[in-house]
């Protein structure tokens, strides 16, 4: 056990790398702990909405102003043009209407009068939109019950026809969200377990493309290649040295999940991590052999692990949420083994039971990730062999 | 006598370049076998067709009685081997780098312990022993390369230049191992560029020069080889032709050179030749600030043999 023994001496003076992307993630998983009281309660906002009346504030003028007062925050603005402009501009009003003259009167003879508007197209005036639309197809909806022979709306019919809209936009709709899924904890143990994702490449494809390459340096290999040890037995000590420190490493890693995270770690859902994340640990062990066998320079392994390990961690949203990224940036990280990895993550947050529907969803991803460590290993062998031919 | 290595016919060819070239000797039980030559010569090639390191186009190689190939690994566990280059990790201490590569070879943990520990006193490391690499000196690092190789006391080792670029205090504490390994019952190929190293240290000496053997045999009988008996030089400023005329014709005088500051006068045989010389110079009345006389060395073999000299 040779190879096996030098291979944790080797670790050990490098073991304040481990410690380093231990502490980020444990430095970023607190953080992320403390500020991500994400939500599933909804407060109803208000937009900014001001309007400009040129008629007489009465009959259903009165009523969609007060419908507008109602639903709105106040904005108080000079009342000129160019300050409305200004006050656009500056979103400090996001939706301007403008009622027209005699509004009133010719909406109740039947005819139809457009408002003006002005937005500022962003969300709030959308949802200002939304609201003033409401009104108006409300309004228009009534007419056409409560409209005379000649199409118009009696004195006697228009305080009914107001209080018809009044009593339809009043109602409100309760929303109940009946999941019973803790998304809370889960949004935290996605985050977790997708920031694992940097600290395992960082971490272990360093250390362990550091301590083979050494095994690897030509002249050392030609020091066994002498000695009366074969390079399968070598071979074979330091893959399961490379098994164990993995093993390790991952235990560290699902361990602090435990204390960071907590209860949702003794669910089915904290299972599937562990199960998710041992998965994906051991296809970047293989990832650290195929370095190792390929690059010698120690320095280059540290520019080719800040390569991989940040890439792929942007590229496949490990830092920021997956959906948050394009659609081109994620077609290009299916590539790559962290992006089966986390959309495992981001998956298991949404399973609300799990059953072996649900665990299709999730086994794919898994059995991509087992085909890419095989494939490194296949490569790492092939280039290992072709290096010892070389020599 | 009893042979360890048996190389008959070698043959090493690279494409059109032929390397070594159909060569044959012995390695005796317990002597020293000196690999000399310039760069280029063959000798680290011939090393590592005979470790198995390198394939051979024809002939044949017995270690300990059995032929050698790749996976004789019972061969291998009696061979040591000090590269040329550097082989240790940067990572390990003197210690473990020492007791890595001896636990290529002993399974035992006392016993491998034991080895490290007179290794390290054989090469004379003991107060760096958990110094890293990086830290070393460059001939402190060759000794640990040294150690690296032999620790696991190997019948037979094959170093191959292992005072390249060393100071001359380690380079003598060197050569003292290497003596010790041979007292204590090992057999040795030491390939060398370094005639001194080898008149000091092998008992016997091969000369190679592009690929083929142009001589074997003791220091003392190559030099026999050498058509001059004495060389005496003289540290002189200005010397001219006419007095060059007339040392040319002192008795036993074969050849007189001058390069501006010192001349050397070969001899092909007979005695007192230095103090013949210094008569002559008192005769004449010329100054001089040093003179000194030599014996021939395998450096004269090789211009002999070869025409150019060994470090060209």
């Amino acid at each position: 056990m040779t190879a096996f023994k030098t291979f944790f001496k080797i670790l050990n003076k490098n073991k304040f790398i481990v410690i380093m992307y231990t502490v980020i993630l444990i430095a970023f998983g607190g953080f992320n702990m403390q500020t991500s009281d994400s939500s599933i309660n909804f407060t109803a906002s208000k937009p900014d909405i001001l309007v400009v009346n040129n008629d007489e504030e009465k009959g259903i003028t009165k009523d969609l102003i007060d419908y507008i007062k109602g639903n709105s925050e106040a904005v108080n603005i000079a009342d000129n043009e160019e300050a409305r402009n200004d006050a656009l501009f500056y979103r400090e009003v996001h939706y301007i209407v403008y009622i027209p003259e005699n509004y009133n009167e010719d909406f109740l003879n039947g005819k139809n009068v457009n408002l003006e508007i002005k937005t500022c197209d962003t969300a709030e005036s959308s949802f200002a939109e939304m609201l003033v639309s409401r009104y108006i197809r409300t309004a228009n909806s009534y007419r056409e019950i409560y409209k005379d022979e000649n199409g118009k709306i009696s004195k006697e019919n228009e305080e009914k026809l107001i209080s018809k809209i009044n009593d339809t936009l009043s109602k409100n709709t309760e929303v109940e969200i009946t999941s019973k899924l803790d998304t809370n904890s889960l949004s935290k143990a996605t985050f977790y377990y997708n920031f694992v994702n940097y600290s395992i490449l960082a971490a272990l494809v360093y250390v362990v493309s550091l301590i083979l390459s050494s095994f690897r340096n030509k002249k050392i290999q030609r020091r066994i290649n002498v000695s009366s040890t074969t390079y399968r037995k070598i071979n074979r000590e330091l893959l399961m040295a490379n098994i164990m420190f993995s093993l390790w490493l991952w235990g560290i890693y699902v361990l602090l999940s435990f204390v960071l995270i907590g209860k949702i770690m003794f669910t089915i859902q904290g299972a599937l991590y562990i199960i998710n994340s041992f998965i994906f640990t051991m296809c970047a062990a293989t990832i650290a052999l195929l370095i190792g066998s390929i690059v010698s320079n120690k320095n280059a392994i540290n520019g080719i692990v800040n390569v991989i390990a940040l890439g792929s961690s942007f590229l496949c949203g490990a830092f920021v949420p997956m959906q948050w990224l394009p659609d081109t940036v994620l077609k290009i990280a299916h590539i790559l083994p962290s992006f089966y990895y986390i959309s495992t993550n981001e998956k298991i947050a949404t399973l609300e039971n799990i059953d072996v529907s649900s665990l299709k969803e999730i086994i794919p991803n898994m059995a991509v990730m087992v085909c890419f460590a095989i494939i490194f290993v296949i490569l790492s062998n092939t280039v290992s062999r072709k290096k010892r031919r070389e020599d | 006598m009893n042979n360890i290595i048996e190389v008959k016919n070698l043959e090493k060819k690279y494409k059109e370049l032929t390397a070594i070239d159909n060569l044959s000797f012995e390695v005796h039980e317990g002597e020293i076998l000196g690999l000399l030559g310039p760069n280029g010569s063959g000798k680290s090639t011939t090393m590592n067709c005979i470790l198995s390191l390198l394939n051979f186009s024809k002939g044949s190689i017995r270690i300990f009685g059995k032929e050698m190939k790749p996976d004789a690994y019972d061969i291998k566990a009696k061979i040591g081997v000090v590269f040329q280059d550097i082989a240790v990790f940067e990572e390990l201490t003197v210690y473990e780098n020492i007791d890595y590569f001896c636990g290529l070879y002993i399974r035992d943990k006392e016993t491998r312990k034991k080895y490290v520990e007179d290794a390290i006193e054989l090469v004379g490391l003991e107060d760096f022993k958990k110094f890293y690499p990086k830290k070393l000196s460059g001939g402190l690092l060759r000794r640990l390369n040294i150690a690296c190789g032999i620790a696991h006391k190997p019948k037979l080792i094959f170093l191959d230049e292992p005072t390249v670029a060393v100071d001359p205090q380690s380079r003598n504490n060197i050569l003292d191992g290497i003596k010790k390994l041979r007292d204590n019952g090992a057999t040795i190929v030491y390939t060398t560029h370094y005639m001194e190293e080898v008149e000091i240290l092998c008992d016997r000496v091969i000369i190679l020069d592009k690929g083929k053997i142009l001589a074997t045999g003791t220091t003392d009988e190559l030099k026999e080889l050498a058509k001059i008996e004495e060389k005496v030089t003289l540290e002189v400023h200005n010397f001219d032709n006419e007095n060059i005329e007339k040392i040319k014709k002192l008795t036993n005088v074969d050849e007189v050179t001058f390069n501006g500051s010192s001349l050397v006068v070969t001899y092909k045989k007979g005695k007192h030749n230095l103090i013949d010389m210094i008569d002559y110079l008192k005769k004449e009345g010329i100054q001089y600030n040093k003179i000194y006389s030599e014996r021939p060395t395998l450096n004269d073999v090789f211009l002999e043999l070869t025409g150019k000299e060994l470090r060209d």
